[in-house]
């Protein structure tokens, strides 16, 4: 029987939430190969979730109980932390032993690492980033953002070889959960190389926390952020006297601004910096790329003002103001009190 | 040491990737900073695939101080897969001895992210992506870095050279192209190679492009409309009937 395999994302010994949304795609995937294959249900792929660690069996069961599906855990003696060298050669052990049709991992730090190399390693197609599963007559396509996130690409794989997909997180949602209905858990015990992982090229040394005081952002109402539209580190003030127009408010940045030493870290928000959901999220002079987008989409109102109409930010608000953020700043600021 | 940095040509302006001029900073930032501890001198060579106005690129990698510049020579298209440019890099990679070899997390307009770890994967090397620092002086044998993950996490690794890495944007800030540089960048030879010079068949893509959309809108942004400071007023009484100021 053909499989649809999820490569469980585990981080320091825990399961990461992204793999229910993996697994929501694989279901996808399984319920449009049956709708669009007019052939008896047992021959339907069915879905597998493999979790690498070296004592697999209570993430397995874990995942069992959780999706109600299949899961093998992959014992990899020796095995402490992640590195792409161990994945990319356990995970082409067992699955060269299986006949996959797909094979899904999250778009994130890790599944990015890996991915690309284990698909080579299975002779199998790759495509990453994926926001999108769809279908028509000829079969399964994907959408993946690209173009500073302005334009969706779709793209098919070859017919007659596995697919490697890399979703990206946050984008399909999990199902709710199906307790009670645990399915079958096979341990299979996979050694790295002909080595033990002590003699792997890659050698982790310690996972670091980057120390972030983040504390107002977590806490605001409103958060005012700045983007490149800024243009320069020195209009920032202006950015901070906009905040203050508001009783519970903090200020935020794109990456980009962080990166250039604009402003700390503390205040960056995104996948990489801070997650936030305030009651209003007002993004000045961003783009909106997604690792943005996500560090802010649970947001009640998003206002942003771009001079770019076409700004992908636009996408994610709910009031969109196409002008120059300084110039829009400098008229709020002189408006006439109302009151 | 040779260092090798795979660089791509982007966006309506035809620059360089941002994230490969990250990764071509670090190069000559690692070239800078080794070459008394290394027991060789640091050479840094770039390659780049694409149409024949890619040469822009390799100029100003001249400029910022690269010394040798591949150009593996493609049609103008709308669709290169990751795979075979993975295969035509790693082809020139092949013709010299690399200890290291360096280039963007991703670009910036296809996205992928797959192109540094699928090399890694054809010249059967290490390999990192991410890469948000790299501890000088290179001293031997090995490389010590870490590699961003999310919520301010970094993963710490030694890894063996030869190895491959992806700079994230962050690490570095890339320098300008200096006069001295550029002068005898336009004298310097960009070793140009078609394909052809480099597979006895074609490299076939794994996958294709069916067409393109625009994204859909994840909320129903109003627009609001008149001049800046109609539109301030606009905000300013939304805001204002929300409680907020």
């Amino acid at each position: 029987m053909k499989q649809i395999l999820v490569i469980a994302e585990i981080f320091k010994g825990r399961i990461r939430p992204v793999t229910w949304e993996l697994v929501a795609g694989a279901r996808k995937i399984a319920a449009i190969l049956s709708q669009t294959r007019n052939i008896p249900g047992k021959h339907l792929p069915c879905i597998q979730i493999i979790v690498p660690s070296d004592n697999p069996k209570p993430l397995a069961e874990k995942i069992s109980e959780q999706t109600g599906n299949a899961v093998i855990g992959l014992q990899i003696p020796g095995f402490k932390t992640y590195t792409s060298d161990i994945y990319i050669d356990c995970l082409g052990q067992l699955i060269r032993e299986m006949t996959p049709t797909h094979i899904l991992a999250a778009h994130t730090s890790q599944g990015r690492d890996f991915a690309p190399g284990l698909a080579l390693e299975l002779n199998a197609a790759s495509i990453s980033g994926i926001n999108h599963i769809r279908f028509d007559e000829t079969g399964l396509f994907y959408s993946r953002p690209v173009l500073d996130n302005t334009k969706n690409m779709l793209v098919r794989p070859d017919p007659d070889r596995p697919v490697m997909l890399t979703l990206m997180p946050g984008v399909f949602k999990p199902d709710s959960h199906k307790k009670g209905k645990t399915k079958q858990v096979d341990i299979l015990k996979i050694s790295f190389g002909s080595d033990a992982c002590e003699n792997s090229r890659i050698q982790p040394t310690k996972i670091l926390k980057r120390p972030c005081e983040n504390q107002a952002l977590k806490g605001a109402k409103i958060i005012v952020a700045a983007g490149r539209g800024v243009e320069k580190k020195e209009n920032l003030e202006l950015i901070s006297r906009f905040a203050d127009c508001f009783s519970s408010s903090a200020v935020g940045a794109s990456r980009p601004l962080v990166d250039m030493g604009w402003i700390g870290y503390e205040h960056q928000v995104g996948i990489t910096g801070t997650i936030v959901a305030p009651e209003v999220y007002i993004a000045c002079g961003i783009s909106g790329s997604s690792q943005h987008i996500a560090g802010m989409k649970d947001t009640k109102c998003v206002i942003s003002i771009n001079k770019n109409p076409t700004a992908p930010i636009f996408r994610h608000s709910d009031i969109c103001i196409t002008a120059d953020v300084l110039e829009f700043i400098h008229a709020f600021l002189t408006l006439p009190d109302p009151v | 040491m040779k260092i090798l940095v795979c660089i791509k040509q982007v966006g309506d302006d035809g620059d360089m990737n941002r994230f490969d001029a990250h990764a071509l900073e670090e190069a000559l930032f690692i070239k800078e900073h080794s070459d008394n501890t290394m027991p060789e001198p640091v050479s840094v060579d770039i390659v780049t695939a694409g149409p024949s106005t890619a040469e822009k690129i390799i100029r100003r990698a001249f400029g910022m101080g690269a010394d040798r510049g591949f150009h593996i020579v493609t049609e103008n298209s709308d669709y290169i897969s990751s795979f075979v440019t993975a295969f035509g890099l790693s082809a020139v990679a092949k013709k010299t001895s690399y200890d290291l070899i360096l280039t963007g997390i991703m670009s910036e307009d296809m996205m992928a992210g797959q192109t540094g770890p699928m090399m890694a994967k054809i010249l059967n090397l290490p390999c990192a992506t991410g890469v948000i620092k790299i501890f000088l002086p290179l001293t031997g044998k090995t490389i010590k870095v870490e590699r961003e993950m999310e919520n301010g996490f970094r993963d710490g690794l030694v890894i063996l050279l030869p190895a491959v890495l992806t700079i994230q944007a962050g690490i570095n800030t890339p320098r300008y192209p200096c006069l001295s540089n550029m002068l005898s960048a336009n004298r310097k030879q960009i070793l140009s190679l078609s394909s052809e010079d480099l597979f006895w068949e074609p490299i076939r893509a794994r996958e294709s492009c069916i067409g393109m959309e625009d994204p859909e809108k994840a909320r129903t942004g109003r627009v609001l409309e008149g001049s800046v400071a109609d539109k301030a007023a606009q905000l300013f009484s939304f805001l204002r009937e929300k409680n907020l100021i």
